[in-house]
């Protein structure tokens, strides 16, 4: 039985101008599990938001949706309320209670469900969730992850048959992502509940799904299960590709006969496939890839004895160089401790790292490392009570304010949000350079025109076209740009990103590494930590892994991807039994494409 | 929450906080002021510990109670018993103004140290319930209140961090630029906050806020024991009422000392309660006192005894049950055998 049933449906925002969805056709089978992708604002959240009448935007309509053979408007807000369950994309705000037990049975005490019913309800849910452990404790002890599993049950706990639930993991980190999601496949397996999930993690999705749709610009483009997507949308030749799992990325950059691959492990033996006719040995490599130090055995020879004679020479040398290089350290942190309480943990502990000038340094680890923490050491918001922190040669302590945040540190926070200030992203842009008046003052020091300077800056950022609108209106995307651009107004030399890919999706990812890419030419310092393997991968030039307070390994990337074995690409993982060193999809399909 | 009388229906929590306070704080007779005193610190010392209690009492209510005892007499100068003569003022000192003061003093240190454990035991969720009772709509908007605080809280750290870091957060800068900043904090926090609103507005509605005839769900249930307590603690009030009506803590101190079954300097209290109705109003009220001590105490005994006895009781059934297995015949087993891994082999055979 069909739960939805979507007929012609369009829909535009007052004043807008165009549909942001049209014509739209599309049915979902009660107990299945339906994933809807598509580009940052194609119109999925508002397709999704049409599905329960109190969350539909206003706007013009057209067409008519059925829940159950029954035109949605003629279903009861009682029932919607009760039968279609839908979690929101930010953990925090969905929260309306200050326990979690209470949480758990708001839902039902709108319902009017008896202190009896909703005892049980909840007891069951908690269980199911296994909430039990922090059942009285207050939300705000929580972490996202398990604010997110409260939102999921608190709307479980009133048996929707419907879950819909709109990029409910882009605040998580990827962890806790990947066990709220298994979450959801295991209510659509154990519970047979419907669930309609639109989320940017393909690749822990796509393969568990039934059905898949992908919207492009309000439309329906393709629809089908997922390895037939792969096929239809290689067909198409659709930019889709961007936003699917990197084996489907892989399968449509080269030619191939065979089913598309969904996980890694099939990615793996569609590759073995492909390359089982190649002799071992005979694998050809594209030139990017090569060791660009890598020498023939003689030359390696001439170099050895021309050492031996220099090496007095140079030792003497080499502490002269040594020191040269120090000079040349944007960053330099000397064995830095912190911790938060007095008698509490080190969460930052021997930490030594340095970073080079005009290099882009990445630290991935896992969650509550202490990366952060390390991060708000090296921007001074917070200072270690041992160990020393040098920023271009000079104790962090020495700078002045001004010194230190106009022209030499920047730091883009986790959440963009978090500094906006004015109406429109023009008076924001000009807020932090003292607005608009021409003249200098301790917040704008430099020669430019203040007009110039945002020019220049909203061009580096693509943020041309968006200066009138309101910064909460933008996307996330763009929201992070309008932040960057904040910052970059007051020309730092180094570069602090915090989780800077945070709840983006393939396109603006991409977007923002060209701008750090050009920013990186122009001789800035980047040190961005992220959980985003992908990204680093692709921009980074060199790559730390935290752990426990301090990096345990710091290598160029792609070495640093190549030998690990859990920690690195998905494209690697896949591909690392034929090409250890290609990390990303493009790389991937590059070496197959090179070989067959 | 390890103390009994926290894990109480709240409504009695609430009951017995009232009462005590109401009576520590219009009562002045020094008779239940001691009572008071060593029942609230006796608690106190239960749920926050020696060290704690003592650390409060010393570094900051038992200097109050020397400020407040001290100050009274030096402005106040009504009564009978001069003390000492102030000649650049031209007043007396009266033992009168003294004892008042100090009899102030305790009142508050021993109310300061009730509400100590008040704040321990009425946890916020408690407290929304009882007033949820009364007006239920209330009772979702002060859960509402009381998960802001810590949320805006919590964001205003991540917008100051971020501020700090483009030198615009209240540290920075002089005086003028200091308020604009402070200013700009308030206002990204406001519109953050406004911004987020929306969302949880939506989470609300779409968790079916707002349709007819909502209910309110509570984690606490009033049991058996609650019954009990509250008959309890209605009987003890009821007695000490009582008791204060009759005029057993009648207390006077101005102009002259007169308290109720006290001869002060000659006289008596103008009160006309016998010695026998006294006596029970303050035991009532002494036991109303130690009433969480007491509860806790005898849940800690039981506790104790059971968890003693489920080791004797389980150790006697097996024990039983392997003299039958053995007097019906099982396998007869050799001495040395039965002191040491006696019960295994019969299981095994």
């Amino acid at each position: 039985m069909d739960i939805i049933t979507i007929k012609d449906l369009s829909f535009s925002y007052p004043d807008s101008g165009k549909e942001t969805l049209s014509h739209v056709d599309m049915t979902i089978q009660e107990g299945t599990f339906n994933v809807l992708c598509g580009k940052s604002g194609c119109g999925k959240s508002t397709l999704l938001r049409q599905l329960k009448s109190v969350l539909a935007p206003h706007g013009e309509k057209s067409g008519e949706i059925y829940y159950r053979g029954a035109p949605l408007s003629a279903v009861g807000q009682r029932v919607q309320s009760q039968e279609i369950g839908y979690v929101l994309q930010n953990p925090e705000n969905q929260i309306v209670t200050d326990k979690v037990w209470h949480e758990l049975a708001f839902g039902l005490e709108s319902l009017g469900c008896d202190s009896e019913v909703i005892r049980l309800r909840v007891a069951e849910m908690a269980s199911y969730f296994g909430i039990h452990q922090w059942f009285y404790r207050n939300v705000s002890e929580l972490s996202g992850g398990q604010k997110q599993l409260l939102n999921l049950a608190s709307v479980m706990s009133m048996h929707p048959r419907l879950l819909i639930l709109d990029e409910p993991t882009s605040q998580l980190d990827p962890i806790a992502a990947s066990d709220f999601l298994e979450t959801v496949k295991k209510i659509n397996r154990d519970i047979g509940t419907t669930v309609v999930l639109t989320e940017h993690r393909l690749q822990d999705v796509i393969p568990w799904a039934d059905k898949v749709f992908v919207m492009d610009q309000g439309r329906l483009a393709v629809e089908g299960p997922p390895r037939e997507i792969g096929e239809k949308l290689k067909a198409a030749g659709s930019g889709m590709f961007l936003a699917m799992p990197v084996p489907m990325q892989v399968y449509a950059a080269v030619d191939s006969q065979e089913a598309c691959p969904l996980t890694v492990s099939e990615g793996r033996q569609w590759i073995s496939g492909l390359m089982k006719h190649m002799p071992a040995g005979s694998l050809k490599v594209p030139r990017p890839l090569q060791d660009p130090e890598e020498e023939s055995t003689g030359a390696k020879k001439e170099k050895k004895r021309f050492q031996k004679v220099r090496k007095a020479a140079e030792s003497v040398k080499a502490a002269v160089k040594k020191k040269e290089e120090k000079k040349n350290l944007a960053i330099q942190v000397d064995e830095a401790w912190f911790r938060y309480e007095k008698e509490g943990r080190d969460v930052v502990r021997d930490l030594s790292l340095e970073v080079k000038r005009g290099e882009f340094y990445a630290l991935v680890g896992g969650n509550g490392t202490g990366k952060s923490t390390a991060l708000s050491l090296i921007s001074r918001v917070r200072s270690p009570h041992r160990g020393k922190i040098l920023l271009e040669g000079k104790d962090i302590r020495k700078y002045s304010e001004r010194e230190l945040y106009r022209g030499c540190l920047g730091v883009l926070p986790q959440n963009p949000q978090s500094m906006f200030i004015k109406k429109t992203a023009r008076e924001d842009l000009y807020s932090i350079i003292g607005g608009r008046k021409e003249k200098k003052s301790e917040e704008y020091t430099a020669d430019m025109e203040k007009a110039r300077a945002v020019e220049g800056i909203v061009s580096l950022t693509n943020l041309e076209g968006l200066l009138d609108r309101h910064p909460y209106d933008l996307s996330g995307g763009e929201q992070q740009r309008l932040a960057l651009a904040k910052v970059l107004l007051l020309r730092p030399r180094i570069l602090l990103l915090d989780e800077a890919t945070k709840g983006m999706d393939a396109e603006y990812k991409e977007e923002l590494g060209g701008i750090l890419k050009k920013l990186q030419s122009h001789g800035v310092t980047i040190l961005m930590i992220s959980h985003d393997v992908e990204f680093v991968a692709e921009y980074a030039d060199r790559v730390g892994l935290f752990f426990e307070g301090n990096v345990v390994a710091c290598r160029p990337a792609r070495a640093f991807f190549a030998g690990n074995n859990f920690y690195t690409t998905a494209a690697n993982r896949m591909a690392r039994h034929y090409f250890p060193d290609a990390v990303t999809a493009k790389e991937v399909a590059g070496c197959l494409q090179a070989n067959l | 929450m390890r103390d009994a009388f926290s894990r109480c229906h709240p409504l009695l929590n609430f009951y017995y906080f009232a009462v005590v306070l109401g009576f520590t704080m219009f009562v002045q007779h020094p008779v239940f002021l001691a009572l008071s005193f060593v029942g609230g610190t006796c608690y106190a010392v239960c749920l926050k510990g020696w060290k704690n209690t003592l650390k409060m009492n010393m570094l900051f209510t038992f200097p109050l109670l020397l400020i407040t005892a001290l100050t009274n007499p030096l402005f106040n100068h009504y009564g009978v018993t001069p003390l000492v003569y102030i000649e650049s003022s031209g007043n007396w000192v009266t033992l009168e103004a003294f004892v008042y003061g100090l009899v102030l003093g305790c009142v508050m240190f021993i109310v300061i140290g009730w509400f100590s454990c008040y704040n321990k035991v009425m946890t916020s969720d408690k407290f929304v319930y009882l007033f949820g009772r009364v007006i239920p709509s209330l009772s979702l908007l002060l859960s509402m209140a009381l998960r802001f605080v810590p949320m805006f809280a919590a964001q205003m750290k991540v917008i100051r961090n971020g501020q700090k870091c483009v030198g615009m957060d209240v540290s920075n800068g002089k005086y003028l630029k200091k308020a604009l900043y402070g200013l700009n904090l308030l206002s990204i926090l406001v519109t953050w906050a406004l911004e987020n609103a929306i969302e949880t507005a939506d989470s609300m509605k779409g968790r079916g806020y707002g349709l007819r005839g909502r209910t309110a769900f509570s984690i606490y249930r009033f049991d058996k024991r609650d019954w009990c307590m509250g008959s309890a603690m209605l009987v003890l009030t009821a007695v000490f009422v009582h008791g204060c009506r009759a005029g057993a803590v009648f207390a006077q101190y101005d102009p002259r000392i007169l308290l109720a079954g006290f001869t002060i300097q000659g006289r008596n209290a103008p009160v006309s309660c016998s010695p026998g109705l006294a006596f029970a109003c303050y035991a009532a009220f002494a036991l109303f006192c130690f009433l969480p001590v007491i509860l806790g105490a005898v849940e800690a005994i039981s506790m104790e005894r059971s968890r003693a006895r489920a080791g004797m009781e389980a150790g006697v059934t097996y024990r039983q049950i392997y003299q039958e297995i053995e007097r019906e015949g099982g396998v007869p087993l050799a001495d040395e055998e039965r002191e040491g891994k006696g019960g295994i082999r019969i299981w095994t055979s």
